[in-house]
C-alpha cells in the first residue's frame, strides 16, 4: 500500500539538510536532528565519549543556560530528550507550533556555539550522570551487560560496533574538557547534520525558519568518513558464557546480518520474525508452546551502516529445563529453516505484522519525523517512510531462505549465555 | 550566508492555537456495552480498547493472580481454534491483541490497519467470549509467571516496588499484594477456575469499547455490534468501591538488603488523592511536574544535576480508584545512599512551604500544552478512554481537567500538597544494607528494618 507522506527537502549553503514534512492534525511541530556521529565513530581509550558528549548538549551553550533546554522548552508545552546509538546521535523536541521557533534557535545555539559553555564542572557532573545510567541499566541488573557482551562477542576487536554506546567507566573517567571540544569542531556542524521539521507548517515556513537560525552556521564539521569495509558471518561460533546470581538461564544467540537499507537486510529481519519474533514464530512454537523447554522468546534485526548488522535471539530457559538442550533445539531449527525456507503464511504474517507496525510507529508524528531524519541521514533518503512497505513486499520467499542459508545458520552464531548459579543445566 | 554568529535574537513564543480532545461520539448496545469512538484522520492503525470492570479484589484470596492468568490465556485457545491456529490468524492480518489487568479491571488491547478491522473485532470477540483455557496453555502461563516472580524479585527497581506496597498499605488489602499473584496463590490455578472466573467477571454490562482512529468510511457502533452485539451473561455484582487502607505502621523505612549492589533504590511515599479531589486533579498533576518530572524539578535539580547521584528520579501523584499514592522513586549510586536519602526526604518535607509562582507556571504550561501531542495518536486516545471508563469517567473529565489548570496557582499548589504531604513517609531501601543501613539510622528519621531480599 502507497503511503503519501509529504516531504520537501532543501540543503542550506552551509551543507545543512532540512527536510519538512506538513501535517496540520494537531498544532504542533516536531524538530528533531540527526547528526552523523555515534559510539563506531570513537577511538579506543575513548568509549562512551559520543553519548556523554551529547548529555552536555543539554548544560548550556553561547546564549542558553545550563539547565535550560530543558526548563525553556517544557514550560513552552515541548517534551524533549536525545539519544546516542552506535551510528547517531539526535536530538528532538515536540513544541506547540508557536514555540517552534524558540526550539530552531536553541537548538542552532548549542549546535553552533556549544563550546562556549563547557567546562570542566559540568564534564564532570555529567560524567557523574552518565555512570549512574550505565548502573542503573548494567551493572545493577540481571542480565544488565548483555548486550554489551554480544557486541563484543559477534564484532571483532577494533570494529566500530565492537564496543557498546555506553562505554566504559575507565574511558568515562579519562575524558576531558579538551576531547569535548575536539570532538564538537570535528563531528557537529551544519553540513554533518540534518534537520526534520514535521507538523503544522508549510515547507517554505519550515525552510525559512532553518535558515534563519541555522544560514549562519559555518561548515565547520570534518568530511565524514566512508564506511567500514563488510563483514562476512562468522565462520565458526563463538561462546560467551556467565555463571552469574540471575534467575533464570538465558541464551542470546546472536548472528551479523547484512548492511540495513538493502533487500538483504529486509530479508534478513523477516527470517529473524519468522524464526523467533512471531507468536507463530517457529522457536516460539516449539520452545515454548510445544516442549515448553523456553519461558520466552524474542527475536530482533537492528539495521547499522558500517558493513554489517546484528540480530540475535533472546531465548529465557524454562525452569529445570537444559540450557544446552534449548541451544540444541534452536540451532536444528535454523538448520531446517535455511533448508525449506519460509511458507506462505509465514511470510504473509512476517509482512502483515511489520506493516501494521511501520504504520502505528508513523502514526506518531515523533517517530515520523526520526524515521525521516535517520534515512536522510545514513541513507541520503528522505522519502524512505513511504518506500519502505512497497521495497519490503519485493522480498520473496527465496530470498529469506538465501539470506537465513548464508547468515543465520548454527555455525555463525555468537552465543552469550547466562546461567545461574547452581543452575540443574551444569 | 556567512552573516556574523548570533545575529538572531532569540525569539519571542506566541500563544497556542487552540485545540481540543477528539470528540467522543457515544452509543450503548441492547447488552450493556458501552461504544465510545474518536475519529482521528490520519492515523490508519485503528486502537480499540475494552475495558471490563472486574476489581482485582474479586480474585478469591488462596488464588490472587487468577485475573492476570486469565487475561494472558484468553487467546490461548477459544472454541473454534487452538492457541495456535489463532495466532496464525492474528498475525496473518497483522493484529495486535493483548490483554492485562489493572486495580479496577480487564483491559483488552487491539491494534489493527482499519482494512481489517472487522476481522480483528471478531477474533477479539472470539477470546473474551469463548476462551477455552486448554490445560497445557494454563500450565504453561502458570509456570510463565512463577519464572517471572523470581525475575521480579532480582530486578531491584520491581523489588522496591513489591516491598512498597507490602509495607503501605494494610496487610488485609489486595493492593498489599502483588496484582499477578503470588508464587503459592499462583500454583493453585486449574483450568476449572479460569472459566469458572471469567464466566463470573467478564461480561458486557458496564464495559465499554473504546475505537480510535481514522474512522472515515467506517460504521463503528454496527462493527461492534457486529462483533459483541450477542455477547450477553448475567451482571456481575456491583460493589461499591472503597479506598484501600495504609498500614497503621506504614510510615517506617525499611532496608532490603542486596548485597554489592553499586547502585541504592528507594521507593518513598505517603497518601495521595485520586481524580475526583476536590479542588481539582490538575494540581497534583503541576506538583508532581514540579517535584520531580523534569531535569530541573526539585529533586534531580540537587540529586542529579547538582549532586551526579542519580541518572533521575521521578515524583508524581499515582492516582488509583479511590485514593491515592505520592510515590518518589529511583535509583542512586551506593555510596551515596544515606546523603541521597537525607536529600530527598528534606526536598519533599520542604516542599510544604510552597512553589514559586515561575514553578508553578512553568508546571501548568507543561501539562497544559503538551496536551495536543500527548493525545495525537490513536493509541494513546483509546488507552485514556478505557482507562478512565473503569473509573465510572469519561474524557469529558480530561477535557474538565486540561480546563482546570487554569485555576492553579502557587497558593493552590501549597494548599493541594500540605493536604496530603504530612511527613509521614513510607520508605524502601533495595541495596548493601551491610555498609548503609547504620547510617540511615543514623539519619533519625524512624526505626530501620533490615529484611533479606
Amino acid at each position: 500500500m502507497p503511503l503519501d507522506y509529504q516531504i520537501a527537502e532543501r540543503a542550506l549553503a552551509n551543507g545543512l539538510r532540512v527536510i519538512v514534512s506538513e501535517d496540520h492534525s494537531v498544532p504542533i511541530v516536531t524538530v528533531n536532528l540527526w547528526v552523523n556521529v555515534g559510539s563506531r565513530h570513537e577511538v579506543e581509550g575513548r568509549t562512551g565519549f559520543a553519548h556523554l558528549f551529547e548529555h552536555l548538549m543539554f548544560q548550556g551553550s553561547r546564549n542558553v543556560a545550563s539547565g535550560e533546554h530543558f526548563s525553556a522548552l517544557m514550560a513552552a508545552g515541548g517534551r524533549l530528550n536525545a539519544t546516542t546509538w552506535f551510528d547517531r546521535t539526535n536530538y528532538f523536541e515536540t513544541v506547540p507550533r508557536g514555540a517552534m521557533d524558540l526550539a530552531l534557535w536553541m537548538e542552532a545555539d548549542r549546535h553552533g556555539h556549544l563550546l562556549d559553555a563547557v567546562n570542566q564542572q559540568n564534564l564532570d557532573n555529567q560524567r557523574d550522570v552518565v555512570k549512574e545510567e550505565k548502573r542503573q541499566r548494567y551493572d545493577n541488573m540481571p542480565y544488565g551487560n548483555a548486550l554489551i557482551d554480544i557486541y563484543a562477542a559477534i564484532f571483532p576487536k577494533d570494529h566500530p560496533y565492537h564496543h557498546a554506546t555506553i562505554g566504559s567507566m575507565e574511558d568515562l573517567d579519562a575524558a576531558s574538557v579538551q576531547d569535548v571540544h575536539e570532538f564538537f569542531r570535528r563531528y557537529y556542524g551544519p553540513n554533518n547534520t540534518v534537520l526534520t521539521l514535521v507538523g503544522d507548517l508549510t515547507p517554505d515556513e519550515g525552510f525559512a525558519s532553518a535558515e534563519r537560525y541555522f544560514g549562519s552556521l559555518p561548515a565547520t564539521a570534518d568530511a565524514s568518513r566512508g564506511p567500514v569495509e563488510p563483514l562476512a558471518p562468522l565462520s565458526e561460533p563463538q561462546r560467551d558464557e556467565h555463571i552469574e546470581d540471575v534467575p533464570s538461564d538465558r541464551l542470546h544467540v546472536a548472528f551479523r546480518l547484512p548492511v540495513d537499507d538493502t533487500p538483504e537486510f529486509f530479508a534478513a529481519s523477516l527470517a529473524m520474525d519468522i524464526i523467533g519474533g512471531l507468536a507463530t514464530s517457529r522457536l516460539y512454537q516449539r520452545l515454548v508452546r510445544r516442549e515448553q523447554i523456553a519461558n520466552s522468546v524474542s527475536a530482533i534485526a537492528m539495521g547499522f551502516v558500517d558493513g554489517v548488522s546484528l540480530g540475535f535471539l533472546g531465548i529465557d530457559v524454562a525452569d529445570g529445563c537444559s540450557a544446552d538442550a534449548v541451544e540444541a533445539a534452536a540451532c536444528e531449527e535454523l538448520v531446517r529453516f535455511a533448508a525449506e525456507g519460509p511458507n506462505e503464511i509465514e511470510m504473509e504474517s512476517a509482512m502483515a505484522q511489520t506493516e501494521r507496525g511501520w504504520l502505528s510507529s508513523l502514526a506518531s508524528q515523533e517517530e515520523r519525523a526520526d524515521h525521516i531524519c535517520h534515512h536522510a541521514t545514513l541513507q541520503g533518503d528522505s522519502g524512505y517512510i513511504n518506500t519502505f512497505l512497497d521495497r519490503l513486499g519485493e522480498v520473496a520467499a527465496a530470498q529469506v531462505q538465501q539470506v537465513a542459508a548464508r547468515w543465520l545458520m548454527p555455525e555463525s552464531r555468537a552465543v552469550v549465555a547466562y546461567l545461574k548459579q547452581d543452575g540443574d543445566t551444569q | 550566508m556567512t552573516q556574523l554568529e548570533s545575529a538572531v535574537d532569540r525569539p519571542e513564543v506566541s500563544a497556542p492555537e487552540p485545540w481540543s480532545f477528539p470528540e467522543a461520539h457515544r452509543a450503548g448496545l441492547a447488552n450493556g456495552l458501552g461504544v465510545v469512538s474518536y475519529d482521528i484522520p490520519g492515523q490508519y492503525v485503528i486502537s480499540v480498547r475494552l475495558a471490563v470492570p472486574m476489581p482485582l479484589d474479586r480474585e478469591p484470596r488462596e488464588q490472587e493472580g487468577i485475573a492476570t492468568i486469565m487475561a494472558r490465556t484468553l487467546d490461548e485457545g477459544t472454541a473454534r481454534h487452538t492457541a495456535e491456529e489463532f495466532a496464525e490468524l492474528l498475525e496473518r492480518k497483522g493484529i495486535a491483541l493483548g490483554a492485562g489487568v489493572s486495580e479496577s479491571g480487564l483491559i483488552v488491547d487491539l491494534d489493527v490497519a482499519k482494512g481489517h478491522l472487522r476481522e480483528a473485532l471478531d477474533l477479539l470477540s472470539q477470546a473474551v467470549r469463548e476462551p477455552a483455557f486448554p490445560a497445557n496453555e494454563v500450565s504453561r502461563h502458570v509456570k510463565t509467571r512463577l519464572a517471572e516472580i523470581d525475575q521480579e524479585r532480582a530486578q531491584p527497581g520491581q523489588r522496591a516496588a513489591l516491598e512498597f506496597i507490602s509495607t503501605y498499605f494494610d496487610a488485609a488489602e489486595r493492593a498489599s499484594r502483588p496484582s499477578a499473584g503470588t508464587r503459592s496463590t499462583v500454583s493453585t490455578i486449574t483450568p476449572q477456575d479460569l472459566a469458572a472466573f471469567h464466566i463470573a467477571n467478564v461480561l458486557p454490562t458496564g464495559a465499554t469499547v473504546a475505537v480510535a482512529g481514522d474512522l472515515s468510511d467506517l460504521d463503528v457502533v454496527a462493527e461492534v455490534e457486529r462483533a459483541l452485539g450477542s455477547w450477553s451473561g448475567a451482571a456481575a455484582e456491583v460493589v461499591e468501591p472503597r479506598e484501600a487502607a495504609r498500614a497503621a505502621d506504614a510510615a517506617r523505612i525499611v532496608f532490603l538488603d542486596r548485597p554489592d549492589s553499586v547502585q541504592t533504590e528507594f521507593y518513598i511515599g505517603c497518601p495521595g488523592p485520586d481524580r475526583r479531589v476536590e479542588g481539582g486533579w490538575a494540581a497534583y498533576q503541576v506538583l508532581g511536574f514540579a517535584v520531580g518530572g523534569s531535569p530541573n524539578a526539585r529533586v534531580d535539580a540537587v540529586l542529579r544535576e547538582d549532586k551526579g547521584f542519580t541518572y533521575g528520579i521521578r515524583s508524581g501523584f499515582r492516582p488509583r480508584r479511590l485514593g491515592g499514592v505520592f510515590l518518589t522513586s529511583g535509583s542512586v549510586r551506593a555510596d551515596s545512599t544515606v546523603e541521597a536519602l537525607r536529600l530527598l526526604l528534606e526536598i519533599l518535607d520542604k516542599a510544604r512551604e510552597g512553589f514559586t509562582e515561575e514553578e508553578t507556571q512553568a508546571g501548568v504550561d507543561f501539562i497544559g500544552k503538551t496536551a495536543p501531542g500527548r493525545y495525537a495518536t490513536a493509541d494513546t486516545v483509546a488507552d485514556e478512554a478505557a482507562g478512565l471508563s473503569l473509573e465510572d469517567l469519561t474524557t469529558e473529565f480530561t477535557t474538565a481537567n486540561l480546563h482546570g489548570l487554569a485555576d492553579v496557582n502557587a497558593e493552590a499548589l501549597a494548599e493541594a500538597y500540605g493536604r496530603y504531604v504530612t511527613g509521614e513517609w513510607t520508605v524502601v531501601i533495595v541495596g548493601d544494607a551491610s555498609l548503609y543501613a547504620e547510617g540511615v539510622r543514623g539519619l533519625g528519621r524512624g526505626e530501620v528494618a533490615i529484611l533479606p531480599t
